[in-house]
């Protein structure tokens, strides 16, 4: 009997490029094209003042990872963001306005969106409603939450708060510790089976429920995250803004959605990993910069944003499909 | 001692359906249980119950004699259940090594999941069968990569890494060949001597026959009987199930034979085929056989324009033809069942009718759908196999495993084609509904079409076909005809030693 079965070879899973391997490219092309355009881009500064712009696009986008990964989408998470913005900045004037204020603030905004997060998932994995018309109806409802705490923009927060998160911990930047510290994170999650659960949530959902996992709690845990990373990127515009505004963080909902399937998570589930996210997220910031650089003018911006971002996707699926 | 396994009374509704309405049923420990009926009969419904993937409208299942009632498949896996689900719980876009382990994924101090434990836990579980598959399949491929074979392989790998003292097989080896069956009883038979009791269904009678030591009956939702398989026949058992069957005739042999073929393939070459000849004439069902996974599904699958074929030529009725996909295929009435429902087939969550409409859009190039219309024509088709629905509106996945394939085959016979390619496409569906098919499929052959089979099952390609090409490793080994057509030379053609 000479080799029966080497016709049935399967394909390895080993062998493939991960996922955003083409975010990655797309990333690194930008990045010398804008080093080019700004031959400054690699100086200490600009790179801190980049990162700083880019950095709450990218915690959005790593929690919305887990929502889409799961075979779901958040689409409320702009309307969280400027609700644990407002709450942040009242809780901090509430409780005197004064430096020892702040981490009670903090900790007041987190626990909003954690409660957001998880309000969403209640809806969503108990309830059954469709996620997307789901938070979209809690998206209005937080929105009007956040107005209705705080009206007007204002607020202004102690300074202590934007001096940290603008200045250095231990000389290196903060908002460097903040991407970081996503960064581990993303990888921890990487190797807890949570994620695996997740993803088999996404991609099978009566295998999943067979295989003894439970659904509707996983489901919920993505929404918490989600929630609870939209939540950190309140706290990093507030300390860009240095005070309130309720109607911050509008485009964080399409943005991060963008950034996930750009850094190679499929939409419709169980495929993907926060890891491209990230890369999807500095890909999108390195396209407004190279924009801007190009000396491109303001009305046909967002059109041609519009247009690379197309490509990166059709780009990703092509590669997919080999 | 307590059986281990008893249950009485039980029903399951689904809404105005009654899946269930008398589940009755004991398995002592350490013995090979059979569960037969026909389509539809409710034991995959029993089985979900039993193995706690649904909670019962009425009843009771106890546990070496003490009550239970499951709230989720993780309570039953507890209890040291496990069920082979016949739709698989696989999660295609995830390896092999993290299917197996899902949810129950070995983790180190950390609490991230051991990969190397993972890796050799999963080698070792692959060991078992080795002799069937050697090393194809990889701990670290995709599912979705695998064949239906593999796929069902790796679902009972899934069972046995939960060590289970009840094990439930829900027709485990509709896609598995002759040789993987025999490793797997190989299996059964070791985890019967080590106590543990297995549920046993499957549509083919010669294993339940060959392995189990008793055998439960249904018929409709309701246990009908009992028996020690010792003391009971074939055809009894049949009779029990479905009453009487008739058998497909075979094939009248005649004159004007030698017409032109319909089909021709010459020296027909891909990455998995090699140099493959072959013609078929109409009104003739030529069988493809060999062991699984040797080419057949694939060249069935190339002919319909889902595989690239990159040498040689395929002549329809001595015309060259290039099929680059499948609607090619449709356009010039080639008709594709496959026995794998999943990936290829359903449309999942769609209609019935959906389901059973979405060839015959194609073929008739419509855009507009004329459901009232339809819906008659196509009601037609599935009554000739007496598919079992509630209503053409429901959603596919209300039926049961063997119906879903039926409407699948009706799909096809919709069309009208002039060549029906047959990828194992009686997996899971009952000995009566069976004999149908292949009774309808030698009437069509009779009016013209031809027809290629693929089967795992030997005994249905030497009943129901006029001759049989036998592959290897993606080449033809040799055709077999007449006299030969018997299990010992088709056997001994598949293992490449004719
Ligand atoms: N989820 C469901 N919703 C509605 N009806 C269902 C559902 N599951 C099964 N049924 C119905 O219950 C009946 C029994 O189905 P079941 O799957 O138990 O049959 P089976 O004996 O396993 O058949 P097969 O041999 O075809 O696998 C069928 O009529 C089927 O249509
Ligand atoms: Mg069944």
């Amino acid at each position: 009997m000479k080799n029966t079965l080497s016709a049935a070879k399967p394909a390895s899973g080993s062998l493939k490029k991960p996922a955003w391997f083409v975010a990655f490219g797309f990333l690194v092309v930008l990045i010398l094209i804008n080093w080019y355009l700004q031959p400054s881009f690699f100086d200490g500064m600009v790179l801190h003042s980049n990162l700083t712009t880019f950095l709450p696009l990218i915690l959005v986008a790593i929690g919305q990872t887990f929502v889409i990964m799961g075979g779901d989408i958040d689409l409320s998470v702009g309307s969280i963001a400027a609700l644990v913005n407002v709450v942040t900045v009242s809780v901090i004037a509430m409780a005197g306005g004064d430096s020892a204020s702040v981490p009670i603030g903090l900790v007041a905004g987190l626990v909003v969106a954690v409660l957001c997060g998880a309000f969403n998932g209640l809806l969503i994995s108990y309830l059954r409603l469709q996620p997307m018309v789901a938070t979209f109806g809690t998206g209005i409802i937080f929105s009007a939450l956040a107005l209705w705490i705080l009206p007007q923009a204002g607020l202004a927060v102690p300074d202590v708060y934007w001096m940290t998160y603008g200045g250095t911990i231990l000389g290196v930047p903060t908002v460097l510790w903040i991407l970081v510290a996503g960064f581990v994170f993303v990888l921890i999650m990487k190797r807890r089976p949570f994620e695996s659960h997740l993803k088999a949530v996404g991609g099978n959902r009566a295998g999943a429920f067979q295989s003894g996992i439970d659904m509707s709690f996983t489901r919920l845990l993505s929404f918490a995250l989600c929630g609870l990373f939209a939540g950190f990127a309140a706290l990093c515009l507030t300390g860009e803004t240095a005070s309130g505004d309720p109607l911050l963080g509008q485009s964080l909902a399409m943005g991060s959605i963008s950034a996930v399937v750009l850094g190679g998570t499929m939409l419709s589930g169980g495929v993907g990993g926060a890891v491209g996210s990230i890369f999807g997220a500095l890909l999108l910031g390195m396209i407004g910069n190279v924009i801007f650089f190009a000396g491109l003018p303001f009305e046909y911006q967002t059109l041609v944003q519009g247009l690379i971002v197309l490509a990166a996707l059709a780009g990703g699926v092509l590669v997919a499909r080999k | 001692m307590s059986p281990a396994i008893t249950v009485r009374d039980l029903t399951k509704r689904f809404d105005k359906v009654h899946a269930l309405t008398d589940g009755r049923l004991t398995v002592e420990r350490g013995e090979i249980h059979a569960l037969l009926g026909a389509n539809g009969c409710g034991k995959s419904t029993l089985s979900k119950i039993v193995a706690g993937a649904y909670a019962p409208t009425s009843g009771t299942v106890l546990i070496d004699g003490k009550e239970v009632s499951f709230r989720s498949p993780r309570d039953a896996e507890q209890m040291g259940i496990a069920l082979f689900y016949q739709e698989l719980s696989l999660i295609p876009k995830m390896s092999v090594e993290a299917n197996i382990f899902l949810r129950r994924e070995p983790r180190n101090g950390l609490g991230f999941i051991d990969r190397d434990r993972m890796r050799a836990e999963t080698l070792k579980l692959l060991e078992m069968f080795k002799e069937a598959v050697g090393d194809d399949i990889r701990p670290d491929a995709l599912v979705a990569d695998l064949t239906p074979g593999q796929r069902q392989i790796v679902e009972i790998l899934k069972v046995y890494a939960k060590e289970p003292r009840i094990v439930i097989m829900d027709e485990a080896t509709a896609a598995l060949d002759g040789r993987q069956v025999k490793v797997f009883f190989d299996i059964l038979r070791k985890k019967r001597e080590e106590g543990v009791s297995t549920i046993f269904i499957s549509h083919r009678l010669d294993e339940v026959f060959e392995i189990c030591d008793h055998a439960t009956i249904m018929r409709n939702g309701a246990v009908v009987a009992e028996t020690t398989i010792a003391d009971t026949t074939p055809e009894h058992v049949v009779h029990m199930m479905v009453g009487d069957v008739k058998k497909a005739p075979k094939r009248q042999l005649r004159d004007e034979d030698d017409k032109a073929p319909l089909l021709k393939l010459d020296a027909v070459g891909s990455a998995q085929l090699d140099n493959v000849s072959l013609s078929v004439a109409p009104g003739e069902i030529v069988g493809l056989g060999g062991l699984q996974g040797q080419g057949q599904s694939t060249l069935l699958r190339s002919l319909f324009g889902a595989l690239p074929i990159t040498s040689g030529e395929v002549l329809l009725n001595n015309e060259p033809v290039s099929i680059r996909k499948p609607a090619d295929a449709v356009h010039r009435k080639i008709a594709y069942v496959s026995g794998d429902r999943g990936p290829d087939a359903a449309l999942p969550g769609r209609s019935i009718f959906e389901n059973l409409a979405a060839a015959i859009l194609v073929s008739e190039r419509r855009k507009l759908v004329r459901a009232k219309e339809l819906q008659p024509q196509l009601a037609g088709v599935a009554s000739a196999f007496k598919t079992k629905y509630a209503r053409m509106t429901d959603a596919i996945g209300t039926l049961s495993g063997g119906n879903q394939q039926k409407i699948f085959i009706a799909r096809w016979l919709a069309t009208n084609p002039q060549l029906i390619l047959l990828d194992d496409p009686t997996k899971g569906i009952d000995l009566a509904a069976k004999a149908d098919l292949f009774a309808l499929i030698r009437g069509l052959a009779d009016s013209g079409v031809a027809v290629l089979l693929y089967s795992s099952e030997e005994s249905e390609l030497l009943d129901n076909c006029d001759r049989i090409a036998v592959f290897n490793d993606g080449a033809i080994v040799t055709e077999l005809s007449g006299a030969e057509m018997d299990s010992f030379h088709l056997t001994r053609a598949a293992y490449g030693e004719a």
